[in-house]
């Protein structure tokens, strides 16, 4: 589904990605944990393009997304993307939020895309607060449309970009339900998270990202039991001792 | 002779500006207008990825806002004539100087409101599949033109005022029909007074009117709640 083939990425002298080197198959969900700075944010950004790799080639769903001819528009609606802020759009409700992309980049009649957009809100829980604005809303519940948002387009990989790092700790768990719900129906996710729970319980692979680099990948039973890397072991004692 | 204040001058000169009145009016909202269209274009031009293209705006900003506005129009009605051999009437050459001027600053508030907006719309707009052009249409514009309007009120406000300088070029605009007035009657004191009285009414009347415009617009779930 997404195949990743030694890409580098650098900000001006400053080389976020050195050599990075993925496949994704289609339905596994996969966690990518690392300390901040250390290029999992950019890694996830380099799948649909919001960052250009600096070398290296991206295959998504067979487009070849560094290929000048491909229609990034179209990969990106192959790839929905959840980010930390949300991003929802605030002078829109929580309905027109979902239906903007069905309509204006599908041609949805809108009459079609609000049916859509009922179903989507009802199955992240927000049916009732179709009508409301972002700024109406909690951060769980603009977190779950933006979810919404992006499954409006039909994806076919879900990227989840922090999802639930601005949120108050006892919103956490009605986004992570959302997304464990998405996993459970077969969606292809990537997720960038500091979730530990969420990576052992829903992942099928947690991948370990330091220095630019995939420092380790495993299932998360032998990820989170047996760390081989001493700086895996390190952030583990860290963030667990936090948990 | 001792100076007497006869307020009733004041109301005495009011009926008698209004034909100035008029052509102050004309003169703000077709330079506006025009100044509005010129100031959006020219504001995206600015952030264009183009170096060309944002360079010609830059220049134009640059060139305009450098430089009086006074000048602007002695050049445009006294100057270019001497070059190209013809004279544009008065009240139109009033309403592009207006319009060239206002649409410099406008380009400004422009630029500035749609930078001022999170780059994080943008990447949402991009990532459900939007063109740079949809995404500028529906989610940028419609957050920026909110942020627009109390500098574009102030824009206003300042061109409105700035009408006042083209009396040089013999539009009979507010200020020049005073003067008429006061060549004829020798009451400056009251004259001007009606003049500036005239004036204060049509700069609240903007900043009522995009107080009104600015609430219509104000963030839907903000004024709800």
């Amino acid at each position: 589904m997404i195949q990743i083939r030694n890409i580098y990425k650098k900000f001006g002298e400053l080389e976020v990605l050195k050599g990075i080197s993925l496949h994704i198959k289609a339905g596994e969900v996969v966690c990518i944990i690392g300390p901040s700075g250390s290029g999992k944010s950019t890694v996830l950004r380099c799948i649909n393009r919001l960052e250009t790799p600096t070398s290296g080639t991206v295959i998504v769903d067979g487009y070849d997304i560094m290929d000048p001819r491909t229609d990034i528009n179209a990969v990106r609606t192959e790839a929905g993307m959840v980010f930390q802020q949300f991003n929802l759009f605030p002078h829109m409700t929580a309905l027109e939020n979902v239906t903007l992309g069905p309509i204006k980049v599908r041609g949805m009649k809108p009459d079609e895309a609000s049916h859509l957009g009922y179903d989507l809100l009802t199955k992240v829980g927000l049916a009732a607060k179709a009508q409301n604005y972002p700024d109406q809303l909690s951060g769980g519940q603009k977190q779950r449309v933006a979810i919404a948002r992006s499954l409006a387009l039909q994806p076919k990989v879900m990227l989840f970009d922090e999802p639930t790092s601005a949120l108050d700790p006892e919103l956490v768990g009605e986004v992570l339900d959302v997304m464990k719900k998405l996993a459970i129906e077969g969606m292809t996710m990537v997720v960038v998270t500091h979730e530990m729970g969420f990576a052992r319980e829903v992942a099928d692979r947690v991948i370990f990202i330091d220095g630019g680099q995939i420092q380790e990948q495993a299932p998360p039973h032998e990820f989170f039991a047996q760390p081989k890397h001493p700086r895996l072991r390190d952030f583990l004692s860290k963030v667990v001792g936090q948990g | 002779m001792a100076f007497q204040f006869e307020p009733a001058v004041i109301l005495e000169t009011l009926p008698m500006l209004v034909r100035g009145l008029w052509y102050t009016v004309y003169l703000t909202v077709g330079g506006l207008f025009f100044g509005f269209l010129l100031g959006v274009t020219t504001g995206l031009m600015k952030l264009a990825r183009r170096v060309a293209i944002s360079c010609i705006a830059s220049g134009y900003i640059e060139l305009i806002r450098g430089t009086p506005m006074l000048v602007q129009a002695m050049f445009l009605y006294y100057g270019l004539p001497m070059a190209v051999g013809m004279r544009i009437p008065p009240l139109l050459a009033g309403i592009i100087v207006i319009a060239i001027n206002s649409g410099a600053y406008i380009a400004e508030i422009v630029r500035g409101a749609i930078q001022s907006i999170d780059p994080g719309q943008t990447e949402a707009g991009r990532s459900i599949g939007l063109t740079r052009a949809q995404t500028m249409r529906y989610i940028i514009w419609p957050q920026a033109l909110r942020r627009m309007i109390p500098p574009l009120g102030n824009q206003f406000i300042i061109s409105l005022k700035d009408t006042s300088l083209l009396m040089v070029i013999g539009v009979g605009e507010l200020l020049r029909t005073g003067q008429e007035i006061v060549a004829v009657t020798f009451r400056a004191f009251e004259v001007y007074i009606a003049v500036a009285l005239v004036y204060l009414a049509m700069t609240i009347s903007i900043s009522k009117v995009l107080r009104m415009v600015e609430s219509r617009l104000a963030s839907p779930g903000r004024s709800k709640q």
